[in-house]
């Protein structure tokens, strides 16, 4: 049983290097205040895939990802064009495009199943995931991209900190918001184009979000949270998938997003920062502090005003 | 094992309504006759203008009645190439087909399963038949839960029968033409016996550890029965629900287990798991190549060599036979 | 002399309103300047829309004669307080040291004599002792002294501070004004966006009177009169009851 399958060899190295990647894309948008827009992109990202499959009329990798950047890039900035011109809040425009997007998506889904060529086969592998389904192309990908992502993160460390703390100080000393804004977006988008193929759109958001809110339990410091991060995002992928292999049938995605969600529940419980378990234990130690003048008190006062 | 190819949503419950009343409106059990018409046939003086007006489902009832038939029938189908029965909805200008039409033949066995109430309602003004009911019971195949396989005109012994029905409804219509009808079934028929023999040949002809038909599709146990071949499911790499690594892992072990050097899929498979289990039984040493597409629920084009019953039948055996007798 | 700050016809909106009509100012080096006016009356997007952090409509301002640009590293801007996530995982040292990342440069390391000039920023600011806290553990007052701190490691010639003394305790108020004070006394240029009519004439040597437009700019002794306050807040003092916050 410990011995595991190619298959499974190279679906545990590509999603270690998708959690690592997201995790650390998460981070910035955590702090962008932005998670909601993981979510966003993701299901945005659906219409371009079927209409790249519907231009072309067979199935090609490299077109239906380029339709879905050019379609999460395009909810990027109907969000920011909704922001603009209305009073809408940014979470409520975010949830629109993402709704109708992922509407559009579906609907084109439904039209296209009529053309020959398959239809919703293969399709549909972007909306829920086929992570069990990655080969070796796939494990150097991901790896590509998560090691771009790393070198963007530690080549540019204080420029992000400052970008994501202040923004508009950081505008004031020369540095460039839109550059930042623009190399943010693409990291996310290309993540999010990469990840679908393995996770799915509807969780691809989970791999975003989840690790980067775990993180913040057990630290203080924007780099040692980067870190858990990244951390807690390879962790759940390679936790995912080997419980995925376990038993009959299991999808590889969900587990992972399982396996993510037990890292938080475990960060917010026994998080050194922040964490319910620390809370407590410090209320208490409180609470022991001002004992000797409780002990003083007539217990049988209880319901006594405090002079 | 036989999947029924209904939308995700829709479901088993549709399903087992639809059995029912496909079962009233397509007729019951042996013998001709369409029980769920207006009596016996004559319904419009069909012989007036001299071609009997034949709607049929599939094509591969069209296709053999409009050469049996000739110039005394004029043959519509309703689905065309790359239509999937299972899940096929009439639109309003098939039920007026249906509605000026002498006859109408239907696969029936739950095939055409989300027609049934465009039967139920046509069944009641124009006589229907249901060739594939007309085979005895015990001839046809069933899976574990009993469910039939409808994909009954891949056993040409089957689909002689059920054809033959249908050619009796006609004879019915046109007494006149009988004969005629009958001379061009016997020869079509001979044809059918042809092909069955260069068939069973060729399948012969494979090393019997080869003769292994590994496909995603269901359509093919009549087929498989036939000619000697086991057929074999990709199961689990067809299913709506996400595929996991057990069942990417156990396609690729009973491929390497049989050696099996050729896998047949259409487009109805996600690719990305084909790939996935190629990929991986490369590592453990076998060479599976894609076998090239078969017909499974439709025919070809129309005006092709595989748009005719023979053709595809040909057409299917020969892309088995190529990939399995290939070096691996 | 010639003056650190030029503005000439400035003109901003914010959505729809007019928040910005022609105006028109210069500031002389060596001064210790309030901008004064009622909510809404443009202060913030003064500041915001001479540094380039808001559209111009229109006007040109110019920095030590030229554009913002080319002046960047003279000019130390201090925004709101509110402005930030106080929640940010990191320490008021690293936030001082935010100031020098324009002088450390892209894809360095802040160094040892970086974070020496940023300890000796915050003790300017009474904070040496916070240098290793949680900015989200700092109270209002100390957070404030944080901002200032990093903007005097920038070491400018020109100060721009956004409220300043909004919200903070006594102390702090004291250490802030010293803290401008000197700075002034060495030369450097001060303008503080201020919202408390009382200290005015205590604290600045001019005043910025706005209102959409410059009501009256000058030595605080000479213009900072009754007519030019009724004039700048119009009836708004009266109203000042229904203004929240």
């Amino acid at each position: 049983m410990m011995g595991l399958s190619h298959n499974a060899l190279w679906v545990l190295a590509s999603m270690l290097m998708l959690g690592t990647a997201a995790g650390l894309a998460g981070c910035f948008a955590y702090w962008k205040r932005q998670s909601l827009m993981s979510d966003a992109l993701a299901h945005a990202a659906l219409p371009g895939v079927v209409i790249g499959f519907a231009i072309l009329g067979f199935k090609s990798l490299p077109v239906m990802l380029l339709g879905a950047a050019a379609s999460a890039l395009l909810g990027a900035w109907a969000v920011t064009a909704i922001r603009a011109h209305n009073r809408v809040k940014e979470d409520t425009a975010m949830g629109i495009i993402l709704s109708v997007f992922f509407g559009l998506g579906i609907m084109l889904l439904t039209m296209v199943n009529r053309m020959p060529g398959g239809g919703q086969s293969g399709l549909d592998g972007f909306i829920f995931g086929q992570a069990a389904a990655m080969v070796r192309q796939d494990m150097r990908t991901m790896t590509a991209v998560a090691a771009v992502v790393l070198l963007v993160v530690l080549i540019s460390f204080k420029e992000w900190k400052l970008y994501l703390f202040d923004p508009a100080f950081a505008r004031g000393i020369g540095l460039s918001g839109r550059l930042m804004e623009a190399a943010y977006l693409t990291l996310l988008v290309v993540i999010i184009v990469i990840g679908i193929q393995a996770v799915g759109v509807i969780l691809m958001a989970a791999l975003l979000i989840i690790p980067a809110v775990s993180a913040r339990y057990w630290t203080n410091a924007f780099g040692t949270m980067l870190a858990l991060s990244a951390l807690f995002g390879g962790g759940a992928g390679v936790a995912g998938t080997y419980v995925s292999t376990l038993g009959d049938g299991w999808p590889t995605g969900p587990f992972i997003v399982i396996a993510a969600a037990g890292i938080f529940l475990l960060s917010l419980v026994f998080g050194t920062r922040k964490g319910l378990f620390v809370k407590a234990m410090q209320r208490r130690a409180q609470m022991r502090r001002l004992k000797p003048q409780a002990v003083r008190r007539d217990p049988l006062a209880e319901g006594e005003a405090l002079p | 094992m036989f999947k029924q190819r209904i939308s995700k949503s829709t479901g088993r419950a549709f399903a087992l309504l639809a059995a029912m009343l496909m079962l009233a409106a397509c007729g019951s059990g042996a013998g001709g006759g369409a029980e769920g018409g207006a009596g016996s046939a004559g319904a419009d003086g069909s012989g007036a203008d001299g071609a009997i007006r034949v709607v049929t489902t599939i094509a591969q009832i069209a296709e053999p009645i409009s050469v049996i038939g000739g110039g005394r029938v004029q043959v519509t189908s309703l689905m065309g190439p790359g239509v999937d029965p299972h899940l096929y909805q009439a639109s309003q200008s098939d039920i007026r087909k249906l509605g000026s039409a002498d006859i109408i033949f239907c696969n029936g066995l739950h095939l055409e399963a989300n027609m049934l109430r465009a039967f139920e309602e046509i069944g009641k003004s124009r006589p229907v038949l249901a060739v594939g009911e007309a085979i005895a019971e015990d001839r046809l195949l069933t899976d574990e839960t009993g469910a039939v396989d409808p994909h009954v005109w891949f056993d040409i012994d089957l689909w002689k029968e059920a054809l033959g029905a249908a050619v009796e409804e006609l004879k019915k219509l046109s007494p006149d033409d009988a004969e005629f009808f009958e001379a061009n079934k016997r020869d079509y028929f001979a044809k059918m016996d042809e092909l069955k023999e260069e068939a069973v040949r060729k399948m012969a002809s494979v090393p019997e550890k080869r003769r292994v038909l590994v496909t995603a599709h269901d359509a093919f146990g009549y087929f498989g029965r036939m000619l000697g071949l086991e057929v074999v499911g990709l199961q689990g790499l067809s299913t709506e629900d996400e595929i996991g690594l057990s069942d990417i892992e156990r396609t690729i072990g009973l491929l390497v287990e049989r050696r099996v050097p050729a896998v047949f899929v259409e487009s109805s498979i996600n690719p990305k798991s084909i790939e996935a289990v190629i990929e991986g039984a490369k590592e453990r040493g076998l060479n599976v190549r894609l076998g090239g597409e078969l017909f499974s629920d439709a025919m070809g084009g129309a005006g092709t060599e595989e748009g005719t019953y023979l053709g595809m039948f040909r057409h299917n055996v020969d892309t088995i036979y190529e990939a399995l007798t290939g070096e691996e | 002399m010639e003056p650190v700050l030029q503005v000439r016809g400035l003109h901003a909106a914010y959505r729809r309103t007019k928040v910005l009509d022609h105006v028109t100012f210069d500031v002389m080096p060596g001064t210790l300047t309030a901008i004064i006016g009622p909510n809404g009356a443009g202060k913030s997007t003064l500041l915001k829309t001479m540094l380039d952090l808001h559209p111009r409509l229109g006007g040109e301002v110019r920095f030590f004669g030229t554009a913002y640009r080319n002046a960047k590293l003279k000019v130390g801007y201090v925004p709101q307080r509110g402005s930030v996530d106080w929640d940010f995982p990191t320490d008021a040292l690293d936030v001082v040291l935010m100031g020098l990342y324009g002088r450390i440069g892209w894809f360095r390391r802040p160094g040892r004599r970086h974070r020496e000039l940023a300890l000796e920023a915050l003790d300017k600011m009474g904070m040496a002792d916070f240098a290793k806290r949680q900015i989200s553990e700092l109270s209002g007052g100390q957070q404030q002294r944080v901002f200032l701190a990093r903007a005097l490691v920038q070491d400018a010639d020109l100060y721009l501070l956004d409220e300043p003394l909004a919200g903070v305790d006594a102390a702090t108020e004291r250490a802030i004004m010293e803290m401008l004070k000197t700075l002034r006394a060495a030369g450097k240029t001060v303008m503080v966006v201020h919202h408390d009519l009382q200290t005015v004439e205590d604290y600045f040597d001019h005043v910025l009177m706005l209102n959409r437009t410059v009501i009256a700019h000058g030595p605080t002794t000479e213009i900072f009169t009754q007519d030019t306050i009724a004039r700048t807040y119009g009836g708004w003092l009266r109203r000042k009851e229904r203004v929240t916050g």
